[in-house]
């Protein structure tokens, strides 16, 4: 028995040592030929419409069987006018910044294609591509097929997606005053002063107010028009103005598309689905710079999130943007 | 070496049975009985649905009169607030809080119960709230 155990001890150390022992030698790596392609998402969050979905296409092939003449893609729906590839590739300095190399002509967008043609004689290059998400794509998916073509006649692709469109809409700064542009409506996503939110008395479903008041704090609020008048203090609402939201106060939801700060946090499409206003207040009272509202509209028609940018006291003002989802 | 082998599973089986024997009591929640008898509050704290405060002041807690008085801003939406207790050591709270809560019936305070960490002592807690007044 502990002979065995002696054997098996002695083979394994001979096997370790025989293992460690062993000599790799360093050798070159065969450089593979024929054109190669890759590609990386650079945008991260919902495709909301409006924005841009951004990749980087690579491709590349031995100097030796000869040049780009081509990047393409296409995309299953057709990208806003304003979608393009750049016709630069871009390296890293030392100090980290993007330095652009002119390798063809401007991109041109032909029906759901955006291509770029080469100019410069060049076997290696990435291009960034900027799809602006059309209207036509909104709550649809989107997928995309990169291509590359070499002066070997070699043709490459790589496919990416599908990626799922957002239903929400965005709307960004939109600038609240007290006695002034002091209504809200979600269902345009507009603000609107007295005399112009008589004439859309349908559509308003809040109402700004900054107020100090002693012994109690009030500052900035978002008040639905048919709240208790404890909450709006010498509002005289125009004729016709009388909805009940709901509303539910958010501290600290930064939502990247609406704030713009460095916090990765974005608002989807889901997170409007999943909401539960049951028991929620008609008001948000004490709003501060980096708070938020979840609202409801009277009629259900349309869930958002109001991100309060920015207050100014001494201009009584609020600086708002606002993601919606229709729920109908 | 089968001795040694046998020798050791013995020692191995005698400390798991000993181990096992051991008497450590627990609730019907599953937590653990101690020794201790104390039985107070020892902070208490009211969130709105943002999780910010919505006490104007620190709440004023009376561990003798069983009670806690504490007053919230103007405009909180007490339908929906959330209370977090702070309790002696080992003690626990009934009912338990597992979410929103609804304070806006004034005339009808709730009552908190903490029980102690033997589970021999219960002390109900009073929870009466104010609304900072409008001038």
């Amino acid at each position: 028995m502990q002979l065995k155990h002696y054997s098996l001890t002695l083979l394994t150390i001979l096997v370790v040592f025989f293992t460690a022992c062993q000599d790799e030698e360093y050798a070159l790596p065969t450089l593979e030929g024929g054109l190669h392609n890759d590609c990386i998402k650079r945008t991260l969050g919902p495709n909301v419409v409006g924005l841009n979905l951004e990749f980087a296409y690579a491709m590349a092939l031995p100097q030796a069987e000869g040049k780009i003449i081509s990047a393409q893609v296409e995309a299953s729906i057709a990208g806003a006018p304003a979608t393009y590839m750049e016709n630069r590739s871009f390296s890293t300095s030392a100090s980290g910044a993007d330095v652009p190399v002119t390798v063809g002509s401007a991109s041109v967008n032909t029906g759901t294609k955006t291509e770029v043609v080469f100019s410069k004689d060049t076997c290696a290059a990435t291009l960034r591509y900027y799809y602006i998400i059309p209207e036509e794509a909104r709550g649809k998916t989107v997928k995309f097929t990169f291509s590359a073509k070499a002066s070997n006649g070699q043709t490459v692709s790589y496919e990416m997606g599908p990626y799922s469109i957002a239903k929400m809409d965005m709307k960004l700064d939109l600038v609240l005053s007290d006695n002034n542009n002091s209504y809200i409506s979600i269902a345009d996503m507009a603000v609107y002063n007295a005399a112009s939110a008589a004439t859309n008395a349908a559509n308003i479903d809040l109402v700004y107010l900054y107020r100090v008041i002693p012994g109690i704090t009030f500052t900035h609020a978002l008040v639905s028009p048919a709240s208790s008048p404890d909450y709006l203090p010498g509002i005289t609402l125009p004729s016709g103005v009388n909805k009940s939201t709901k509303i539910w106060k958010v501290w600290a939801l930064r939502d990247q598309h609406l704030a713009r700060l460095q916090f990765g946090v974005f608002i989807d499409d889901i997170d409007f689905e999943k909401l539960n206003f049951t028991g929620a207040p008609d008001y948000a009272i004490n709003l501060r710079a980096e708070a938020g509202t979840w609202v409801e509209t009277a009629d259900g028609k349309y869930r958002a999130y109001i991100y309060c940018n920015s207050i100014n006291n001494t201009a009584k003002t609020m600086t708002v943007s606002i993601k919606r989802y229709p729920m109908q | 070496m089968k001795k040694y082998f046998l020798t050791f599973i013995a020692i191995t089986l005698v400390t798991f049975a000993w181990v096992s024997c051991t008497d450590f009591p627990v609730d019907e929640d599953g937590l653990l009985i101690t020794t201790r008898g104390q039985c107070y509050v020892g902070n208490f704290e009211l969130l709105g649905v943002d999780f910010q405060t919505v006490r104007t002041k620190a709440a004023v807690i009376d561990t003798t009169a069983q009670t806690i008085n504490v007053e919230v801003f103007f405009g909180t939406d007490l339908k929906n607030v959330y209370p977090q207790f702070s309790l002696v050591t080992d003690a626990k709270l009934d009912p338990k809080i597992v979410g929103k809560v609804d304070f806006s019936d004034l005339a009808n305070p709730k009552v908190y119960t903490v029980i102690s960490g033997n589970r021999l002592v219960k002390k109900p807690y009073t929870v009466y709230v104010t609304v900072q007044a409008k001038p």
